[in-house]
């Protein structure tokens, strides 16, 4: 219930430092908030779950995805329709209301106010400030580069920043921090180089035909054309939903939606849940939902055994969370926000059992059901693009060294499809060695050397694991040699 | 398997084509797409419909649409809406030189009129009229949705046994002894007794490999972008005269812009940052709370040319059972309608139902008798 607050005053890993309080106004109604919060997350924490309505008016949407990249946030702020409320910082007295339906045009902004020009030229451009962009700013940084890192988001560090779990692998490779602490290690690293220029809640819109790319940027309004000799774009990935009845109901959210409340932002994301998908996403995240103090009612895995890694499911069964295997959701119920969730359990051809459903009291049902890849940026360019199940969707063919179709235009992390941090963090250097190599920066052996390492590891090594065994087969799909990549780009493959 | 006719491009010309075809009662049809259906100019387009241009065949044959289109819109339910057309005019010898449009276009039946800037302000809610010097308003103008106007008659034809063979490109058409007898496609050999290329930008390589020469086609690569969708602001399409740019809010709510570059005909065209920012200045000019939508998509396409800007419709006189509709100049969607019409007439061997449309026969290329008409926007 609105008034009512949702936020975590004691979590056992993370401590949450809050900004400012100011106050903004929902549909006139003040709202209590923290500067560093998102509309969203303060609306979220003051019992708000209804953000707007489809466009019939007639559907109640929630929050979904938490990163800009769904539509069921679409509000109205200070005058704007169709603003993602889940990326739009809090300011004082800002005016907020919830879009019903098909917005009315913003109208009452009967002046343009002026928005500053820059026109930057860059070394690279690192497209997403993620593990693979990070990384890569890095590498190039401390090549003496000039880099400019655009991210939409106001902050940097990507998914990385609600991962509260330890990672696992070699310390090489941050085996055993925390993601977020990673993240901001990183950040702080580059903010830190005179010759790396972060751009933040910047969307690159587009990589234009004489290689500009056009970025808009938010609070205050900004428009940079970054003209770089070379671009990297690590845009992640999304979360997919689920079909089933109801499913747009609030309450019903990306699993990586919940990280971002409960692990950034300090907002419990409901009081009982009901997870679907025993990936290494959702046993994370039923743990973190423990963590903040959720209930989690149930986990529902539709084959017959624990999708991610053993120790994380072991963990989460030791503090009592049930599996129902072979089970998936078929209907959510509740009139504007989930009430109840039905699981069943699946013959052969995954069909509902009928008499085998199971019904949950709960206020949250989190999908972590897989991930899709970023691609637009790539297709917009114009990318050879091809669409790889095994990699979540559509994702642009690449060479080893991480360099698509378009000359200069390289790729890593998830947009590269999906698979975890560590394989984004390999990619993202591997791209970015590769990118120093062609600008001629270090030195040429020590750097093919390194990278060469790299590719080692990577196919040789991490790759081999069965358990990543479909990501690597995707993989192999869409990577290339270089010859043959000319053939792509000379359109004679 | 032979057919009776092999329609080259499942774009709305092909299809109101075949449906007029379907509707007189000739259903022996197989479409061949190279992508799919929509996906050349036709779902790339503005959706804008008139007949307010400056030559009498353009005139006759979109009269001919605009009667058509609601029919239409009733019998496949097609959005479409007699929204208008406003030409905004900011120098006087714009305005002057359309004095004379009008006059021609009242002598023949279309109702346009000159409109000051206050009736401007009335038709357009929220311009800013400041920078006008007058306009001509065209009632008998108005949109259609692209989408339902070509898949909601495909489906239609399908269900009546026409065939449409998607992902297939066509080589070129096979002619003997001076008679279309099929096409070559990557895919094979389709045998027919006759040829229609409405192949759009296609039609120009088709027809070069099939006949030896293009009859003058050339592509030219056009640039369009659409907002998010919005409630209802204004309803016709806007035309701005100086910087051949126009703006119309399509029946789902966006607002669609689209303005000129300079380009080369024959390229692939290429996304340009240039493109985006022409067209936002220009309109928010008129519309400042136009700068605080979402650019949703920016696309690129084409406007198949031809030297007169005149379609080439009907029979080719040297080959035998070959038919050509293509070279739209921009202009191929408000006037398929009409065109589906005359091309199953020419099929049949019947006599076209809009006699004037004689003039666009595509070997007026070769004999030099070209069609004039200045009214090209974007
Ligand atoms: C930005 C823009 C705005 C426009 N605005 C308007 C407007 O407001 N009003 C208006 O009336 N018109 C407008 N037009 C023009 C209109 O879109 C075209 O005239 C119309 O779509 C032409 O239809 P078509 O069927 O001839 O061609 P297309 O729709 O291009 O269809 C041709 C089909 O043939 C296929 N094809 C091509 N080559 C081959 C091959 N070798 N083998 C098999 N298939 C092939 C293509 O894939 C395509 O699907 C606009 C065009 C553009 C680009």
């Amino acid at each position: 219930m609105p008034g009512s607050s949702y936020r975590i005053v004691e979590h056992p890993v993370i401590s949450f430092k809050r900004g400012r309080r100011v106050v903004f106004y929902y549909n006139d109604r003040p709202v209590e908030a923290y500067i560093g919060e998102t509309i969203l997350a303060a609306l979220y924490a003051a019992g708000y779950r209804v953000f707007s309505y489809s466009l019939d008016g007639k559907r109640p949407r929630g929050a979904f995805c938490m990163i800009g990249k769904c539509g069921s946030c679409l509000s109205i702020v200070d005058g704007v329709p169709n603003t993602r409320i889940c990326i739009e910082p809090v300011r004082e007295g800002v005016r907020v209301y919830r879009q019903e339906g098909l917005p009315t045009a913003p109208l009452s902004k009967n002046v343009v106010e002026p928005v500053e020009w820059e026109e930057a030229e860059a070394d690279a451009l690192i497209i997403g400030g993620g593990p693979a962009g990070l990384i890569a700013a890095k590498t190039l940084g401390e090549l003496g580069l000039d880099v400019v890192v655009v991210d939409d988001q106001p902050r940097l560090g990507g998914q990385l920043v609600k991962q509260t779990h330890r990672f696992f692998g070699s310390r090489e490779y941050w085996g055993g921090i925390r993601g977020y602490v990673i993240a901001e290690k990183l950040a702080r690293e580059i903010m830190g180089m005179k010759n790396v220029r972060v751009i933040l809640q910047g969307y690159a819109y587009g990589i234009y035909s004489d290689n500009r790319v056009g970025v808009a940027v938010r609070n205050p309004l900004k428009h940079v054309i970054v003209k770089p000799k070379m671009i990297l774009a690590g845009t992640g990935a999304c979360e997919k939903t689920l079909w089933f009845e109801n499913n747009d109901l609030p309450g019903i959210m990306g699993a990586g939606g919940a990280q971002t409340l409960m692990n950034e932002y300090g907002v419990r994301p409901g009081d009982e849940a009901l997870v679907i998908g025993s990936g290494n996403v959702g046993l994370i995240v039923t743990y973190q939902l423990l963590q903040a103090g959720v209930r989690v009612k149930g986990l529902a895995e539709i084959m017959d055994h624990i999708g991610g890694w053993f120790v994380h499911a072991a963990k989460i069964r030791r503090l009592g969370v049930e599996f129902y295997f072979k089970h998936t959701i078929i209907k959510a119920i509740g009139s504007d926000r989930v009430e109840k969730a039905v699981i069943a359990e699946m013959d052969e051809n995954y069909q509902p059992i009928p008499g085998s459903e199971k019904v949950f009291d709960v206020d949250l049902v989190l999908l972590a059901v897989g991930l899709q890849p970023n691609y637009s940026l790539f297709s917009q360019a114009g990318a050879a693009m091809k669409y790889v199940p095994e990699l979540g969707g559509l994702v642009p063919v690449r060479t080893w060294f991480m360099e698509t179709s378009i000359p200069g235009l390289y790729v890593a992390g998830d947009s590269s499809g999906v698979e975890e941090a560590t394989t984004a963090f390999i990619e993202g250097e591997i791209a970015a060695l590769s990118i120093a190599l062609r600008l001629g920066a270090g030195n040429r052996g020590v750097l093919i050397e390194k990278r060469r390492k790299l590719l080692d590891y990577l196919w040789k090594e991490y790759r081999q694991s069965p358990v990543v065994s479909r990501a690597r087969m995707g993989k192999l799909k869409v990577t290339v040699s270089e010859e043959e990549m000319e053939k792509i780009r000379r359109g004679e493959a | 398997m032979k057919k009776g006719l092999v329609i080259i491009g499942a774009g709305i010309i092909g299809v109101m084509t075949a449906l007029n075809l379907v509707e007189k009662g000739y259903r022996d049809i197989v479409i061949v797409e190279k992508k799919y259906p929509g996906s050349g100019g036709s779902f790339r387009c503005a959706t804008g419909i008139r007949a307010s241009f400056t030559s009498l065949e353009h005139v006759e044959l979109m009269k001919r649409s605009i009667q058509l289109w609601p029919l239409l819109s009733e019998k496949y339910n097609i959005p479409y809406a007699r929204h208008g057309y406003v030409w905004l005019f900011t120098r006087e010898e714009d305005l002057e030189m359309f004095r004379c449009i009008v006059d021609f276009h009242n002598k023949n039946g279309v109702p346009t009129r000159i409109v000051s800037p206050e009736e401007i302000a009335e038709l357009v809610p929220t311009i800013k009229t400041d920078q006008l010097v007058g306009g001509v308003y065209d009632p008998l103008a108005g949109k259609a949705s692209c989408f339902k106007a070509l898949l909601n008659p495909l489906a239609y034809i399908l269900r009546k046994g026409v065939k449409l063979v998607e992902s297939t490109t066509v080589y070129k058409v096979l002619i003997e002894s001076g008679r279309a007898r099929g096409v070559l496609t990557d895919k094979g050999v389709i045998e027919a007794d006759k040829v229609l290329v409405a192949a759009g930008y296609g039609s120009k390589k088709i027809l070069r490999e099939s006949i030896g020469v293009d009859l003058g086609l050339r592509n030219i690569p056009k640039h369009a972008l659409i907002t998010e969708g919005y409630q209802g602001v204004f309803k016709p399409l806007l035309i701005d005269w100086e910087t051949s740019s126009y703006i119309v809010q399509v029946l789902h709510g966006g607002f669609l812009i689209g303005s000129s570059l300079p380009e080369e005909p024959d390229k692939p065209p290429r996304s340009r940052l240039k493109y985006p920012v022409k067209a936002v200045n220009v309109w928010i000019r008129y519309f400042p709370w136009l700068a605080y939508t979402n650019i949703m998509r920016y696309w690129t396409g084409y406007y198949v040319m031809t030297p007169d800007h005149h379609p080439l419709i009907g029979p080719l006189s040297t080959v035998e059972n070959l038919y050509i509709a293509t070279g739209f100049s921009g202009h191929g969607f408000m006037m398929s309608p009409a065109v589906g019409e005359v091309m199953a007439n020419y099929i049949l061997g019947e006599k076209p139902n809009v006699p004037l449309v004689e003039h666009l026969l595509p070997d007026r290329i070769i004999k030099g008798r070209l069609v004039k008409e200045i009214a090209v926007f974007g």
